[in-house]
């Protein structure tokens, strides 16, 4: 069965990429000087395997896009609470 | 009254440009479609026992049942509400010191406090989710809500809660800290009485029921529309209500988020809103002001859809710029989570963010001037009648134009530096809020004879308005008069003192009207005269083309507005009314329709016992929860009270949910016709997803307050509490490792392989079990080190966050035991959908995980 290795496939990009977050910390990046970029790429690799658990284990690719708005609007709404209020501290 | 001679009216003339009669439901033309066969249908068949038995209140599920009782159950908080406001209103009679009058200074924060929570959450919502649950289905041409066993489910959840609201006054007192429960004085150190945490501990368990409401409600009106029946047709009263809705699933979310994070201090004793911790108070206002602005609006809206359907009919026009006030609704909506600021002008927040939100709520006004246009042009376009419903919609109006505009001073940044904490607020949201109880007692008088079949005495109905828009002003607006009163003190100046006399006097007037209102009703209920199915001329929505009351199943057929006008057809199972189980728990696979294709009518159900055993059980699980502190049971006997409630509540809940999941139970799921957008997938699949969605914004809400609170403390002067990320990076590899066993369990149900379903699940069981152990692991050497929730901010962050997301895990495990028990049976094989609906849940867990993971281990 075909889906059954896309899935498999797909477990290993997920394992990779935790590994690689952890990499980010034990290769010393961490610190002043690359700690935006480290933790920028470890956020933006929590959201691209977030993404790929959603769109494939989830189907979320293979139903209709309502659902994926949905989860969209949850997410902004978390979004714009969680910055604006951290915008707002003096 | 109807009044034939009006038919020749100008309701068909429609300058702005709508054909006569698109919108859902104008049906009720000079004849009924039906010829409403007016037989005794309640007792055959469906397990529903007579109305006049106990017996059928406690296990019915059917919508106007559901409908009715959140209305005679909000009227009772109403009650309650109003017997501590009359209290308070009796100590402000003159400014004394405290004790002096009926109330002692503690009792009067109290009543302060409990009768802003009663009166905002367990009447004003659940009054309008009395009508919502009767009259929504009828409008959209359903037999009943998606999830019916939820739908009762959610009404004794709300009932519970509002019990544990009360037992809180006779556990030392309930919470003392006004409705806003501002921290720090929402934390023991501040409010340390039991009943204060039982308080709090009702108000999420209203949290829940709300939830579960509101993914039930989206579910239905999305996709249980009947053909025809198009967004753009739907009745104003249901736009309203699904506007609420959604409101309601994302506000009530973060109001969660801060109240489980509440609870936690309360009893646990993690340190969130300490005094002392960094952004502690602010985060608590962020919290409740991010669902507090959305609340307004949800406790307004069903309001507003309300005049609006009562406007039309007793105007017997269209509402003018139909298409507008919609859209108009639909932007408060989506603007309503963007200025909650204005409520914290007075915090240390900076001077940019309160422009910024100063500029939102001005925007947020201009929607509501539309609206109120479109409501005034309504009456003056149309042919006013003056019944009991109009006038206190036509008086609701009124009032909340009066509210509207005090509102827009208090959202003037310098204004509001003057107003806060004054009377001016008070009776600012006492005009919109209570103004919008006005609309609602409207609806009461007006949808009355189609709940009971049943008319009342006009002329007292109409005296009861009299009393209540005078004692209503007589009340209220001597509070703008002397507006520089401190709001939630007893004592205030002499000089306002003779303001204060008329306003309690009103007080009264309002009460009294509210009885009369109260006695109008009753007694028709027992002696009134036989209401005709349609009693108003020019009713235009469906709920008026079925008798008073509706049958159990609503319909003579299947609804359709196919060719614009309501009809029904006949009923086969090709119609798409086909039986199926009314999933939501992901464990209601119990119930899979056999062979019910064509019979199905015959096999609906309408009776469960279980939702009202889960609102026993919850209550006894809140009740024992509220004697715990600081992570330890209270002294004495009543320590052993608490702690054998909650293990029965929680044992009984338990049992409860298996029950429910192996009871059969068959309710129409649709689709109808219309089911836009979620036209492709399931109701239990969209409910699934509407849920996930409230918990994207809860699990966001509690990585936002430690993001926020991470950035008060100094983003890079902030450690991760685990020393080393090897624990996490493991259990993130368990978790991603038991969500594609998950994966592989669907695989294997699609192969029609018992043993790879068992084999596949258990796998899944035993990485969770594994994940739990690593974390106790975990823990128990941060312990050993003296490291523990409440020993700093930083430490409550990582194990309340990390602590509810293993409690999703532990709750996904027992429903996976549960589905291995069931799969040994050989179920799934067949249907495989109750698999899906797991796994749907526990890759969103895993999700969660991924953000946990690199926020409190790496970074
Ligand atoms: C035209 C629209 C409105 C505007 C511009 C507006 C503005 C405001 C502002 C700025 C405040 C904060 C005042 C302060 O605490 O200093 C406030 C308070 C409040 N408003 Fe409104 N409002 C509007 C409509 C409504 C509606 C429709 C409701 C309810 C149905 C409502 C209910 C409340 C409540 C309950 C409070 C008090 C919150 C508290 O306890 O502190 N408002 N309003
Ligand atoms: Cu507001």
């Amino acid at each position: 069965m075909s889906h059954a290795k896309l899935y498999t496939w797909i477990y290993v990009v997920l394992f990779v990429g935790a590994t690689v977050q952890v990499g980010v910390e034990y290769a010393g990046l961490l610190e002043p000087g690359t700690y935006v970029a480290a933790v920028a790429a470890i956020i933006v690799l929590s959201l691209v395997k977030a993404v790929i658990v959603a769109a494939y284990y989830q189907h979320l690719r293979w139903e209709q896009r309502s659902l994926s708005y949905l989860m969209g609007m949850g997410l902004l709404a978390a979004l714009a609470l969680t910055i604006a209020a951290s915008y707002s501290i003096t | 009254m109807p009044e034939p001679d009006d038919s020749n009216d100008d309701r068909d003339v429609q300058p702005d440009g709508g054909e006569p009669h698109a919108d859902g439901g104008t049906v009720t033309d000079e004849d009924l479609p039906v010829d409403p066969p007016h037989e005794d249908e309640d007792d055959h068949g469906h397990g529903l026992p007579d109305m006049s038995s106990i017996k059928r209140w406690l296990v019915t599920t059917n919508h106007k049942d559901v409908g009715i009782l959140y209305t005679v159950t909000a009227m009772f908080f109403l009650l309650f509400g109003g017997m501590l406001a009359l209290l308070m209103r009796l100590q402000l009679w003159a400014p004394r010191a405290a004790g002096a009058g009926p109330l002692s200074a503690a009792a009067y924060n109290q009543a302060v406090s409990l009768h802003g929570l009663l009166m905002v959450f367990w009447f004003l919502s659940p009054f309008a989710f009395g009508f919502a649950n009767y009259v929504v289905p009828l409008q959209i041409g359903a037999k009943d809500l998606a999830f019916p066993r939820l739908n009762a489910m959610s009404y004794w959840l709300y009932l519970a809660s509002g019990i544990l609201v009360g037992v809180s006054f006779f556990q030392s007192g309930a919470f003392p800290g006004g409705w806003t429960m501002y921290a720090p004085l929402n934390i023991p150190a501040y409010t340390p009485g039991v009943g204060a945490t039982t308080s709090v501990l009702g108000l999420m368990l209203f949290t829940a029921s709300v939830t579960i409401g509101g993914v039930n409600f989206i579910t239905t009106m999305h996709r249980m529309r009947a053909e025809g029946l198009t967004m753009r047709r739907l009745p104003l009263f249901t736009w309203s209500i699904l506007l609420t809705v959604w409101m309601m699933l994302f506000a009530f979310a973060a109001l969660l988020a801060a109240l489980i994070i509440l609870s936690s201090d309360r009893i646990l004793g993690t340190t969130y809103f300490a005094a002392q911790s960094a952004g502690g108070s602010l985060l608590w206002a962020h919290l409740f002001w991010f669902f507090g602005h959305p609340e307004v609006y949800i406790v307004f809206f069903p309001a507003l859809g309300a005049m609006a359907e009562i406007f039309q009919t007793f105007t017997g026009r269209r509402i003018v710029g139909r298409k507008w006030f919609i859209g108009a609704m639909l932007l408060v909506a989506i603007q309503s989570f963007v200025v909650w600021m204005h409520h914290m002008f007075l915090t240390s927040i900076n001077l940019p963010i309160k422009t910024l939100f100063m500029a939102t709520t001005i925007g947020i006004s201009l929607p509501f001037d539309l609206m109120v246009f479109a409501l005034i042009y309504t009456m003056i376009k149309g042919r006013i009648r003056f019944t009991v419903p109009f006038l206190y919609a036509f008086g609701a109006l009124f009032l909340f134009i009066i509210g509207g505009i005090t509102g827009v001073f208090l959202g003037a940044v310098v204004l509001d530096y003057e107003f806060r904490g004054t009377y001016w607020v008070v009776a600012h949201f006492h005009y919109v809020m209570v103004g919008g109880v006005t609309a609602l007692i409207g609806a009461l008088y007006y949808w009355f004879p189609k709940m009971t079949g049943k008319m009342y005495d006009r002329f007292l109905g109409k005296l009861s308005f009299v009393l209540y828009f005078v004692g209503f002003n007589l009340l209220y607006f001597p509070m703008f008069v002397a507006w520089e009163t401190p709001r939630r003190v007893f004592d205030y100046p002499e000089a306002f003192a003779p303001w204060h006399k008329l306003a309690t006097i009103g007080a009264f007037v309002l009460g009294l009207s509210f009885l009369l209102t109260v006695y109008v009703i009753g007694k028709a209920v027992f002696v009134g005269e036989e209401a005709e199915d349609n009693p108003w001329a020019y009713s235009t929505t469906a709920e008026w083309a079925v008798p008073s009351p509706p049958p159990l199943e609503n319909f003579p057929g299947l609804p359709s507005y196919g060719d614009g006008k309501l009809s029904f057809r006949p009923e086969s199972a090709a119609d798409g009314g086909e039986a199926a189980p009314d999933g939501g728990v992901a464990a209601t696979e119990g119930a899979t329709p056999a062979a019910h294709d064509d019979h199905e009518e015959e096999h609906v159900s309408h009776a469960s016992i279980w939702p009202f055993v889960t609102g026993v059980a919850a209550l006894f699980t809140f009740f024992g929860l509220s004697g715990i502190q600081n992570a330890q049971l209270i002294d004495g006997p009543w320590g052993m009270v608490h702690l054998a409630a909650l293990v029965f509540g929680a044992v009984l809940g338990l049992g409860a949910f298996v029950a429910m999941g192996l009871e059969e139970f068959d309710a129409p799921t649709g689709p109808f016709g219309e089911s836009w957008p979620f036209s492709s997938t399931s109701n239990t699949t969209t409910g699934m997803w509407v849920f996930l969605a409230s918990d994207v914004v809860l699990f966001g809400a509690f990585i936002g307050s430690y993001v926020f609170i991470r950035v008060a403390f100094g983003w890079t002067a902030w450690e991760p509490i685990p020393h080393n990320s090897l624990p996490g990076l493991i259990n993130t590899y368990l978790l991603l490792t038991s969500s594609f066993s998950v994966v592989l369990a669907l695989v294997a149900a699609e192969r029609n392989s018992t043993r790879g379903i068992v084999a596949s699940m258990l796998v899944t069981l035993l990485l969770g079990i594994g994940f739990l152990v690593n974390k106790g692991i975990e823990w128990f050497e941060l312990l050993h080190e003296g490291i523990w929730l409440s020993t700093n901010i930083r430490a409550s962050t990582f194990f309340l966050t990390t602590g509810l997301h293993a409690a999703h895990v532990i709750v996904g495990l027992i429903i996976a035991t549960y589905m291995i028990v069931r799969a040994w049976r050989g179920a799934y094989l067949d249907d495989e959908a109750p698999l899906e609906y797991f796994g749907l849940y526990w890759h969103f867990v895993d999700i969660v995980w991924l953000f946990l993971f690199p926020l409190f281990y790496i970074i």
